[in-house]
């Protein structure tokens, strides 16, 4: 596989309080992947996203965008937070979410206008939200508004999409939609980064994962690493569960 | 109306709008408690700016006081960092500390300042139509008016400005860091303009007030509505209809303005606090009363589903079998009967066909719990929400 590397990690290291968190973290994640993250609650995995996204101050390391500091980069990437990360009470809709998505190409002080607002429809449309496009997000169910969140990072048309759970709390309906978006992305090239709980199904819906717990345990393709050795690994308890490949 | 009136109506308005802005924003990112921290501190940037300018309407004295707002922020966020102690708590570490500072400046030279602690925190809108601005001569009105006015004037070109910015950084600090919308010079911006906003109005309406003008009007408006914008204007009318009505209170009763104003700020809440159609007290408990209805009434449809014999079904059996008191036995009853959901033959009670679906739609509902589901089912469901 001669594949450009989208995203390159370097002896990264963050810290909060002086705790590290993420130690010494080397990744190379090759572009065209649908990659998951794996690893215990409190392992870091969101600690790496922001990192790499520049919301939070690594202490040491680098982190590089096809081959530049993220700054320079930002409208390649599109982030989609854990969901608990906000605060759903916030006075806003569906829509006025989504096209937030849009304010990152906008820059400081243009506002949004129509073609924004189209493009956030048309998100909106993707992720089948489009009839709750003027609910208050207070009022949409947990699954709502994790597709809202897609929809918002679909609009940035980014090359490369990080997300923070984005199955948490969905059902199985929402779900299936949710990974065919994934892998409709992964076959226009775009790079996807999935921080992921259920185990179950990583050799289904991914074709690369990375292991991480504080350190990176291993990274690499589905059907060559994913395997007991590396979960007893990462989740520190004896795996033997029976995950079908 | 005399003149002096029209301006101290003015002027409170004009503080009530500039106070409305940023305290919405507090509001929303829960931080009602850095403006009261803000408000006391800067008495010690106060002071100092007076000792040198000699003049509390300077503007050096304001940019000083209002950087002492903004170390306080610096300071509450720099304890809280250690891990060793909660915001409020680093709050409450910061400001006495700073204002006691400022009272002891104030005592140590108490005679030859004209400056007291009363005064910074209460103010006295009474008197400010007294102090005027002269240019050349000219009289062209209250200090006070033109320095709320022109604070209040950088606050609305900066709102405008940044209204995205402010809304994105408060929903969503993360989206906003990883776009490149730094959420800490937003920070940082709307720290100085409570602070610049705060020092501005003291003189004409003191400390308390102020915190009053910032958390009350956006704390209401919070109640009553979904849509940010709209919050906003509502905070400015809260703001704005106390301090006018607020100040004929106090010049009927005599009383002082500032604590009319904060008095009928706090009705004002306390009336949206309670009849607010969706948040309100009396909506939830109105609500949540409902819902235990609707629980009482699905567990009588489903004992009805679970038993086709009759003594089962007689209405006195049913009574004494989910022992319910009567009232709510009746109110359930009705309620089944309103909707179609039962027939009462001879005292023994019968689901219809609408009563046997719904219930088995409702079961069904229960057990897998899908989102989807609860949308299909609103309509009927639900019977008394929308
Ligand atoms: N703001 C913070 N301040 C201090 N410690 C933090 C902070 N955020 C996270 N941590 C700590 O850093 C570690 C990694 O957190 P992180 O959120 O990255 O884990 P995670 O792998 O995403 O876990 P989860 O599966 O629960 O989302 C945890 O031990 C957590 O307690
Ligand atoms: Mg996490």
């Amino acid at each position: 596989m001669s594949k450009k590397t989208a995203v390159q990690i370097d002896d990264l290291t963050v810290a909060y309080n002086y705790k590290p968190v993420l130690w010494d973290i080397d990744l190379e994640i090759p572009e065209g992947v649908l990659m998951a993250i794996v690893g215990p609650n409190g392992a870091g995995k969101s600690t790496l996203i922001k990192s790499v996204l520049g919301i939070l101050k690594p202490i040491a390391g680098s982190v590089s965008i096809y081959g530049k500091s993220y700054e320079k980069q930002r409208s390649l990437v599109a982030y989609v937070p854990q969901k608990g990360s906000v605060d759903w009470d916030f006075p806003t809709t569906a829509l006025d979410v989504v096209m937030m998505g849009t304010y990152g190409s906008l820059g400081w002080v243009k506002r949004p206008r129509q073609k924004e607002k189209k493009a956030a429809l048309e998100a909106l449309e993707q992720v089948g939200m489009l009839p709750f496009k003027n609910r208050q997000i207070s009022q949409l169910s947990g699954g709502q508004q994790q597709r809202i969140f897609l929809a918002r990072a679909l609009v940035q048309d980014a090359s490369i999409y990080f997300m923070d759970e984005p199955f948490q709390g969905v059902d199985a309906t929402t779900e299936i939609a949710i990974i065919n978006i994934l892998k409709a992305l992964r076959k226009a090239n775009k790079t996807v980064i999935v921080v992921h709980h259920d185990l179950q199904t990583v050799p289904e819906y991914f074709d690369w994962v990375t292991f991480l717990n504080v350190k990176k345990i291993a990274t690499g393709p589905v059907k060559d690493i994913f395997n007991d050795d590396n979960l007893t690994k990462t989740y520190g308890i004896n795996y033997k569960v029976s995950i079908q490949k | 109306m005399s003149s002096a009136q029209l301006e101290i109506q003015l002027i409170a308005s004009l503080v009530a709008i500039a106070c409305a802005i940023p305290g919405t924003f507090l509001v929303l990112r829960k931080m009602a408690m850095i403006s009261d921290a803000i408000s006391h501190s800067i008495l010690p940037g106060i002071v100092v700016g007076f000792f040198i300018t000699q003049d509390l309407n300077s503007p050096l004295l304001i940019v000083l006081a209002a950087l002492t707002g903004v170390i306080t922020v610096v300071l509450v966020e720099q304890i809280q960092k250690t891990g060793l102690v909660k915001e409020d708590t680093a709050i409450g570490l910061v400001f006495p500390a700073l204002f006691s500072i400022g009272v002891i400046m104030i005592a140590k030279n108490a005679n030859d300042v004209h400056l007291d602690v009363d005064a910074v925190l209460l103010g006295e809108l009474a008197f400010a139509p007294f102090d005027r601005l002269l240019i050349s001569g000219v009289d062209v009105g209250p200090k006070s008016l033109w320095i709320i006015g022109s604070i209040l004037v950088i606050t609305v070109a900066l709102l405008f400005a940044f209204f995205k910015e402010l809304k994105l950084s408060t929903f969503d600090a993360g989206l906003a860091a990883s776009l490149g919308f730094s959420p800490v010079i937003i920070h940082y911006g709307l720290m100085t303009v409570a602070s610049v906003t705060t020092v501005g109005a003291f003189d004409a309406v003191g400390a308390i007030l102020v915190v009053a003008l910032m958390i009350t009007p956006a704390a209401s408006a919070y109640l009553l509505t979904t849509d940010l914008k709209k919050m906003l204007f509502l905070s400015i009318f809260f703001g704005v209809f106390s301090a006018i009505s607020g100040y004929w209170v106090a010049h009927w009763l005599d009383a002082s303005i500032a604590g009319s104003i904060t008095t009928i700020l706090g009705l004002l809440f306390l009336v949206v606090y309670l009849f607010a159609p969706s948040k309100g007290l009396i909506a939830v408990m109105y609500r949540e009363k409902q819902q235990k209805i609707e629980v009482s009434l699905l567990t009588f449809l489903l004992h009805l589903k679970n038993h086709t014999e009759e003594n089962e079904r007689h209405v006195n059996h049913l009574r004494e079998h989910i022992n319910w008191q009567k009232i709510r036995a009746k109110t359930v009853v009705d309620l089944a009967l309103k909707n179609n959901m039962i027939t009462i033959d001879k005292h023994i009670v019968s689901l219809t066909e609408k009563g046997d679906d719904f219930t088995s739609q409702a079961i069904d509902y229960i057990i897998t719990n899908e989102d989807a589901q609860i949308e299909d089912m609103k309509d009927d469901f639900f019977l008394f929400r929308g």
